[in-house]
C-alpha cells in the first residue's frame, strides 16, 4: 500500500506531462486539418 | 495591412485598462483606404459608410444588445445591428461626425473587440481561438479523467477500509489537478462573468462562473479544513466533469456554427488574399488581391477562386458558378469567355484579362446582401434577447432562494443545491432557438442560389397560402422565340428567315434579336449539312420605333451582281400594309413592294420548369395567381400552359397591386414572384417576395428572397425549407422552455447534482443546435435544361 503514496503523486505529474504533449499537438495545428493528410495519397499533386 | 493585424491582435485583452497604445493602433483604421476594405457607402446619404465587423467576446443575445446599445451611443453612429449567432454587426456611420476609430473604441469600452470583417487577420484571429477552445477541452478531458480516479476509492471503500492519510493525499491530488481546470479551462467564463459585474450587466456567464466558483470553494475548503462550516465533503469530480461538459457543449457547438453559420461566412470569405498577377516583363508575380485594377492581366491555377471578373485571353476551364447563378454542373469557359470573381477554377490554369473588380463585381453584391442579412434579427430572436436578462435575475434570485432554504440544515448541501440551479438553467437554448435554425437555412440556400435578404422573410414565407407569378421575365424567358412562318409560295422559309434577319440585325427590339438568333440557329445547322445559302446584305435601314424596320437588302458574294436589291419592310400589319393574320400569338410580317413575302409568328416561351414549379405549389395546398401587363390572349396561353388557372392581364402595376391588397384583405398571406425590375412596390407589398437576380441589379433588389440562376423550382424548394425551418424552430423553442421549466424546480429541490445540471445544460443547446442542423444539407435544384438545343 506505500507504493501509493509514490504512485498518485507521480501520476500527477504523468497528467501534466501528457498535458504538456498535448498543448505542443494542438500549438502545431495538428488537430486542425485531419482529413487532408489522409486523403492526399489520393490527389495527383 | 498587416502591421495594424498583429497591432490589434496583441492588443491587451484588459481593455478597459488598455490605454494609448490601443488607441494608437485603431486611429491607423481611420484611414480612408484602410476602412473602405471593410465598409461601403451607404444609400443613407452623403458621407455615410456601412462598415460590417466581426464581434468577438460575445456570448449570448445579452451581448449582442449590450453591443447595439454602446455603438448607438457613440454619437454619428446612425444605425448599429448586432446578429447574436452570426457575432456580425453592420454599422451606419457618417464620416463627417465619427472615425472607426471612436465607435471600436467604443466596443472595446463595453468590453468586447470588434475586427475588420472580411479580412485576412480574421481568419487568423479565428483559427488562434479554435486552437485555444480545443486546448482548454483538452485539459479539461484529461484532468476529469484524472480526478475521476482519485474520487472512486472514495465512493467504493467500506468503512476503515481507506486511511485518513491515503483519503487526504487522493483529495490533494484532485485539488492539485481541478486548479489547471479552473484556472485555465474555466478562464473564458470568469472573464466574461468578471467583465459584466465590472460593467453592471448581467449575461450567461455570470451563473455559470458562480456555480464553479462556490464549487470549488467548497470543496478547498473541505479538503485542507475538514472541519469548516461546509463539512469535509468534496466535489472536485462533479466539478471538472461539468466544466468538460460545459467546454465540450461548447466546442461541439463552435463547430456546428461554423457549419451553419459559417456556411454564410466560408461564401463570403472565398476570395483568396493573394493572386498571380502578370508583371511589365511577362512574369507572373504574386501580389495582395487588393491591388488588383482593372487591366490587369491575372493566371489562376487549377483549384483556385478568381478574384475579379474579367474575360479569359488564354487557356480553357471549367468553372464552378453555384455561388452566383445557383449552377451546380462545372461550365465549359474558353477564351474570349466571362469568368466571374467568386467563382472557382475547377480544371485549366488560365489567365484573365481584369474587367471588374472589387465593390463593382457581382460576388461583392451578393456578399454585401448576405452580410446585411445575417446581421438582421427575426423577430423569435427579438423576443428572446428581451426575456433573456429578467430570466438571468430570475435564475439567481431562485439559486439565492434555494441555499437559503437548505442552509440551515447542511450549508454544504445548500450551497450545491444553488450550484446546480445555477449551473443546469439554459437560456443560451432559448436565444439561440431561432437564429441558428434560420441562418442554417439561408447558408443552405446561398449554396443553392438563392439568397435571402431578411431572414424574417422565412417565417413570413412559410405562412403564406398564396403565390402570385408575373409573367414576363418569370414565368417566361425574357427572350421571345420564333414558332413558325408562313410564306408566299415559291418562297423558302430559310430565304424569308435570312431575308428579315438582314434587316432585323439593325435593330434592338426583342422581336428582332428573336429574329436574328433564329436564323443564327438554322444558319448553323445548314453549315453543318453543308449546302449553300445565300447571305443577304442590307442598306439605307430605317426604323420607326415600335412598328418595323425598311432597308434595301441584295444577296453578297459572287451572285451579288445579277440579282438587284429589294425594297424590303419588317414589321407590324399595318407598317407592312397587309391584313393580319389570325394565329395566336405576336406576329410581324415581311413584304416587298409587290406586297406580303412572309409572317412570322413569335411566341414567349415558358421556363423550363414553369409547370412543374406551378404544380408542385398547387400539391403543397397553395393558390397560384398570375397577373401581367400584357394583353389578355397571351396571357391566356401562357396561363393554360403553365397551369394556372387564375389569370388576369393587362395589369399596370397599380392594378397589381390593388390585386395584392385585395387578397391580403381577404385574409390570405401572399408571396410574390416578379423580375424584380418594374415590380418593385408589389414586390415590397407581398408577405414574402421572390425576385430573379439576373433582371436587376441585385444590391437594388427589394424582395426577401433572390433568385440567382433561372430555375423557377427553386421558389419551390425555399417554399418547403421555410416550412422546415420554422418547424424547427417551434420544435427549438418548445425544447427551450420544457427543458427549463422541468430542471429548474428539480434543482431547486435538491434533486439534480451538478454534474447531471452540467451534462444537461451542454446536451440542452447542443441539441438545438444540431436540430438546426439538420437544415443544413445541400438544396438540390434539378439542372435547368436549356430550350432551343
Amino acid at each position: 500500500m506505500d507504493i501509493l503514496y509514490l504512485l498518485i503523486p507521480l501520476s500527477v505529474i504523468l497528467v501534466f506531462v501528457i498535458l504538456g504533449g498535448l498543448w505542443w499537438a494542438v500549438d502545431r495545428g495538428q488537430f486542425e486539418d485531419i482529413e487532408s493528410e489522409g486523403e492526399r495519397i489520393l490527389k495527383d499533386t | 495591412m498587416l502591421t495594424i493585424a498583429t497591432a490589434i491582435q496583441d492588443l491587451p485583452a484588459d481593455f478597459p485598462s488598455a490605454g494609448a497604445s490601443a488607441r494608437d493602433v485603431l486611429a491607423l483604421l481611420d484611414d480612408p483606404q484602410e476602412w473602405s476594405a471593410f465598409s461601403r457607402p451607404s444609400a443613407l446619404g452623403q458621407g455615410c459608410w456601412e462598415s460590417s465587423v466581426v464581434i468577438e467576446g460575445m456570448h449570448c443575445a445579452a451581448c449582442s444588445l449590450t453591443v447595439e446599445d454602446a455603438l448607438k451611443k457613440v454619437p454619428g453612429v446612425l444605425s448599429a445591428q448586432v446578429g447574436s449567432a452570426s457575432r456580425r454587426a453592420k454599422i451606419v456611420w457618417s464620416s463627417a461626425d465619427v472615425l472607426p476609430s471612436a465607435w471600436m473604441q467604443a466596443v472595446q469600452a463595453s468590453g468586447y473587440r470588434a475586427v475588420p470583417a472580411n479580412d485576412v487577420f480574421a481568419s487568423e484571429r479565428r483559427k488562434r481561438e479554435t486552437r485555444q477552445a480545443l486546448w482548454r477541452w483538452l485539459v479539461a478531458g484529461l484532468c476529469m479523467m484524472q480526478v475521476m480516479m482519485y474520487a472512486y476509492p472514495a465512493y467504493v471503500a467500506l468503512p476503515g477500509d481507506l486511511s485518513g492519510e491515503m483519503e487526504q493525499l487522493l483529495r490533494w491530488a484532485s485539488w492539485v489537478l481541478t486548479l489547471p481546470v479552473m484556472l485555465f479551462s474555466c478562464g473564458p467564463f470568469f472573464r466574461n462573468a468578471l467583465r459584466d459585474l465590472t460593467h453592471a450587466r448581467i449575461s450567461m456567464a455570470l451563473p455559470v462562473a458562480l456555480g464553479m466558483l462556490i464549487t470549488f470553494v467548497v470543496s478547498t475548503v473541505g479538503t485542507f479544513e475538514p472541519q469548516g462550516i461546509f463539512g469535509r465533503e468534496v466535489y472536485f469530480d462533479s466539478l471538472t466533469m461539468f466544466v468538460f461538459f460545459l467546454l465540450t457543449g461548447r466546442w461541439l457547438e463552435l463547430r456546428l456554427r461554423d457549419r451553419t453559420a459559417g456556411a454564410l461566412e466560408a461564401l463570403m470569405n472565398r476570395l483568396p488574399d493573394s493572386v498571380e498577377r502578370q508583371l511589365a516583363n511577362g512574369q507572373f508575380a504574386r501580389v495582395a488581391a487588393r491591388r488588383v485594377q482593372v487591366g490587369d492581366v491575372l493566371r489562376v491555377n487549377p483549384g483556385e477562386t478568381f478574384t475579379a471578373d474579367g474575360v479569359l485571353t488564354v487557356g480553357a476551364t471549367r468553372v464552378d458558378e453555384a455561388l452566383l447563378t445557383g449552377e451546380s454542373r462545372p461550365l465549359a469557359r474558353k477564351v474570349g469567355d466571362a469568368v466571374w470573381s467568386g467563382s472557382h477554377n475547377l480544371t485549366g490554369t488560365v489567365q484573365l484579362r481584369v474587367e471588374r473588380i472589387g465593390a463593382a463585381t457581382r460576388f461583392a453584391q451578393i456578399v454585401a446582401l448576405m452580410e446585411s442579412a445575417s446581421a438582421t434579427k427575426p423577430q423569435g430572436a427579438l423576443l428572446a434577447d428581451r426575456i433573456a436578462k429578467p430570466f438571468l435575475i430570475a435564475v439567481l434570485l431562485a439559486a439565492a432562494g434555494a441555499c437559503a432554504w437548505w442552509w440551515g440544515r447542511d450549508p454544504g448541501h445548500a450551497l450545491m443545491v444553488a450550484v446546480a440551479v445555477l449551473v443546469v438553467t439554459c437560456p443560451c437554448a432559448l436565444s439561440l432557438a431561432t437564429p441558428a435554425a434560420m441562418l442554417a437555412a439561408a447558408g443552405n440556400l446561398a449554396r443553392g442560389g438563392v439568397l435571402v435578404r431578411r431572414l424574417q422573410g422565412l417565417e413570413s414565407l412559410a405562412r403564406v397560402d398564396t403565390f402570385v407569378f408575373d409573367k414576363t421575365g418569370t414565368l417566361t424567358l425574357d427572350a421571345m422565340v420564333l414558332h413558325g412562318i408562313e410564306t408566299r409560295d415559291g418562297l423558302a422559309q430559310d430565304q424569308a428567315l435570312a431575308m428579315a434577319a438582314a434587316l432585323a440585325r439593325h435593330s434592338l427590339h426583342p422581336v428582332s434579336r428573336a429574329l436574328v438568333n433564329a436564323q443564327a440557329l438554322r444558319a448553323a445547322a445548314v453549315e453543318k449539312s453543308h449546302a449553300s445559302h445565300t447571305t443577304w446584305t442590307c442598306d439605307a435601314v430605317t426604323e420607326s420605333a415600335g412598328e418595323g424596320v425598311a432597308g434595301w437588302v441584295q444577296t453578297a458574294g459572287p451572285a451579288a451582281a445579277d440579282i438587284k436589291p429589294v425594297a424590303l419592310r419588317l414589321g407590324s400589319a399595318s407598317f407592312c400594309a397587309v391584313p393580319a393574320r389570325c394565329v395566336p400569338g405576336l406576329q410581324v410580317h415581311l413584304c416587298d413592294d409587290q406586297g406580303w413575302l412572309a409572317t412570322f409568328i413569335l411566341q414567349e416561351d415558358l421556363r423550363p420548369q414553369a409547370a412543374d414549379a406551378v404544380r408542385a405549389l398547387q400539391e403543397l395546398g397553395l393558390d397560384v395567381h398570375m397577373l401581367s401587363g400584357d394583353g389578355a390572349m397571351s396571357v391566356a396561353r401562357v396561363a393554360a400552359q403553365a397551369g394556372i388557372v387564375q389569370a388576369r392581364g393587362a395589369c399596370t402595376p397599380q392594378d397589381k397591386l390593388d390585386f395584392l391588397r385585395q387578397l391580403q384583405a381577404n385574409g390570405h398571406s401572399v408571396a410574390m414572384v416578379g423580375d424584380g425590375l418594374n415590380d418593385g412596390p408589389v414586390l415590397a407589398g407581398a408577405n414574402a417576395s421572390f425576385a430573379f437576380g439576373q433582371a436587376a441589379p441585385l444590391a437594388q433588389s427589394k424582395a426577401d428572397f433572390v433568385i440567382l440562376g433561372e430555375q423557377l423550382m427553386a421558389v419551390v424548394q425555399t417554399l418547403r425549407l421555410a416550412r422546415h425551418t420554422m418547424a424547427i424552430v417551434r420544435q427549438n423553442l418548445w425544447w427551450a422552455l420544457l427543458y427549463n421549466a422541468a430542471c429548474v424546480p428539480l434543482a431547486v429541490v435538491g434533486l439534480l447534482p451538478a454534474w447531471l445540471a452540467g451534462l444537461g445544460m451542454a446536451a440542452s443547446s447542443l441539441l438545438v443546435v444540431l436540430n438546426a442542423l439538420r437544415l443544413a444539407p445541400r438544396l438540390t435544384l434539378s439542372s435547368p435544361t436549356k430550350m432551343g438545343d
